[in-house]
């Protein structure tokens, strides 16, 4: 553990304090950088409306003064930046409402869905991890190390069909009676934790196998720490920093997995949203959940980071 | 060394095939070609899809697309990512920073909703689902490049060549080119892969356009919707992008070995 005296020195608090602030201008920039990149775009936001014939140029026109697009960008800038802290995203392009109300909507969802295959990842994760490494040389640590890498190398998209065709296949053949609320919830969550676990687990292996052969490991032998649970204690503590940012970078890349596995499971949510927002150029939206989503992830690995300050006192001497 | 061969043989296999897709397959990729969801035959190897399309012509001809979409979005993150990596690694401080930061920024991005991102800013279509994707990967090849260049500038053949005389241009060329390329390579091999799974992904999600283009992620996705009455649809072209995608990874792990990065 970190000493006492060091966790509670100001040097400790800096660096956190610093670390935080850090993650905040990272998420300001991005959230600019969205912001912009919105904007810049070939076409202005209502000419889609228009090139699809959903509005008359009249219409297009209220349309972008009531969006505020007529204006200078700067001051559109200022407006939605000063937005922010309030929850205000702008409305929908289409059915003009909030944006923020449209994502809070759908927000439960994608949640569950996450949530869920975040624990899952969690379990497979230290289990393919941990057994991977201890039993590297019998057969089963290679099982589970290939196992680890097939979910690394196959894509969500495939993996995600055949489960679903597997279990339709299933279902109707009426050899299992699965309830519709565990189909519809936890096989894409196994199916989004599998994919997310192997990433992980190699990062957990890798630190264990190293540190089964540093001197302080062999040290820890050498004093008779028995074999077993508290041996592989000393080789996994400090394989967990890199693993713990690892984990939090796979919860923000949840998003981003629930994108697709929604889509594949027919599943509401964000990430349908945000496929659905932007293949109809609904560009309030599309905008909202980025900025939401890049603001979760920046400030999440700054936690995991902090965190790993807890676990590993290096770290946290070298900022 | 049997992984390594087996990828080799798999991705020649593909980019012969897609080299010469006219001479393997006897039906038009997007004109109906017999009944709808035909099951496979002597006439129809792979069956026929929802609109009574030819498959294995699909699949023949969609490698094209998947392997051109991927092959150039990885290529821009490549030529881009390791030329601002280097002009970063070479540059003063305060450049150096400047870049590190952006690319930073964009890291704070996920990938894939970075591309997303680029492909809501320049709409739909497999150009821009190429480029979102290339452009999403710069600045994670970037940052590679960058620290790997640093390292190689650290080391003492490059202060010997610096105290006979060698011009920074010299050095580049002669000694940080040729040190780097090994590990870039590597790593350009990984992008490959990611860059192929983002472009399918992104077809497959819709982004690509047109679906009645050969293409494997959107064929995937099509077959979706038919899994209990013609698994093959959707399963023969997702077998196809994992078996590319397992074999990059394939290729760029076992050379990574070979030259210890």
């Amino acid at each position: 553990m970190v000493p006492i005296s060091y966790r509670r020195s100001s040097q400790f608090l800096i660096s956190i304090a610093r670390r935080l602030f850090e993650s905040l201008l990272t998420a300001w920039a991005a959230v600019t950088f969205t912001f912009l990149a919105l904007r810049m775009s070939a076409g202005d936001p209502v000419g889609v409306l228009l090139s699809r014939g959903l509005a008359s140029p009249a219409d297009a026109d209220a349309l972008r003064i009531q969006l505020g697009l007529n204006r200078p960008l700067a001051t559109q800038y200022v407006d939605f930046l000063s937005g922010l802290p309030g929850g205000d995203l702008g409305q929908s392009l289409y059915t003009s409402r909030p944006v923020a109300d449209i994502i809070l909507e759908q927000l439960p969802y994608t949640l569950a869905l996450a949530g869920l295959a975040l624990v899952i990842t969690l379990v497979l994760s230290v289990f393919l991890g941990i057994g991977a490494a201890w039993w590297q040389r019998k057969p089963v640590g290679r099982m589970l190390q290939s196992v680890s890498g097939t979910a690394i190398a196959l894509p969500v998209i495939f993996v995600g069909t055949l489960v679903l065709w597997a279990f339709r296949a299933i279902v109707t053949s009426g050899f299992l009676h699965l309830p519709p609320t565990g189909f519809q919830l936890f096989i894409p969550a196994l199916v989004l934790g599998f994919s997310n676990s192997g990433g992980i687990a190699w990062t957990l292996q890798a630190g264990i196998q190293e540190n089964m052969q540093a001197p302080f490991f062999l040290a820890a032998r050498a004093r008779g720490v028995r074999n077993g649970l508290p041996l592989l204690w000393h080789a996994l503590k400090p394989a967990l920093p890199p693993a713990v940012s690892l984990f939090a970078l796979e919860a923000s890349f949840l998003f981003t997995g629930t994108v697709v596995t929604e889509t594949i499971f027919a599943r509401p949510g964000l990430g349908r949203l945000l496929v659905q927002s932007i293949l109809d150029g609904d560009f309030p939206v599309a905008q909202g959940l980025v900025v939401v989503a890049a603001f979760v992830y920046t400030v999440s690995l700054g936690l995991a980071d902090i965190c790993s300050y807890f676990l590993d006192p290096r770290i946290g001497r070298e900022v | 060394m049997i992984r390594r061969i087996l990828a080799i043989i798999w991705l020649s296999t593909i980019l012969a095939v897609a080299a010469a897709a006219p001479l393997l397959t006897v039906y038009d990729p997007v004109q109906p070609a017999g009944g709808a969801l035909e099951s496979p035959s002597a006439i129809h190897p792979l069956g026929t899809d929802n609109l009574g399309r030819d498959v294995f012509s699909r699949l023949v001809y969609g490698s094209r697309m998947s392997l051109v979409m991927a092959g150039m979005a990885g290529a821009i993150a490549v030529v881009f990512g390791s030329l601002l990596g280097s002009w970063s690694a070479v540059s003063r401080r305060q450049v150096d920073a400047v870049l590190t930061w952006s690319g930073n920024v964009l890291l704070s991005i996920p990938g894939l909703l970075l591309a997303m991102l680029f492909v809501a800013s320049l709409g739909t279509g497999a150009l821009t689902v190429t480029l979102a994707v290339g452009i999403s990967a710069v600045p994670g090849y970037m940052r590679v490049a960058r620290t790997l260049m640093k390292q190689i500038r650290q080391e003492e053949y490059i202060l010997a060549a610096e105290a006979i005389g060698a011009s920074s241009l010299r050095i580049a060329w002669r000694h940080i080119i040729p040190n780097a390329r090994p590990r870039l390579q590597v790593l350009a091999t990984t992008q490959l892969a990611w860059s192929f799974v983002n472009t399918t992904t992104l077809s497959f999600l819709g982004f690509a356009g047109d679906p009645s283009t050969p293409e494997w992620g959107a064929m995937l996705n099509t077959g979706r919707g038919f899994l209990l009455q013609a698994p093959h649809l959707a399963l023969i072209p997702g077998l196809a992008i994992s078996l590319t995608i397992l074999a990059l990874h394939a290729l760029g792990t076992t050379s990574r070995s070979h030259t210890t990065i």
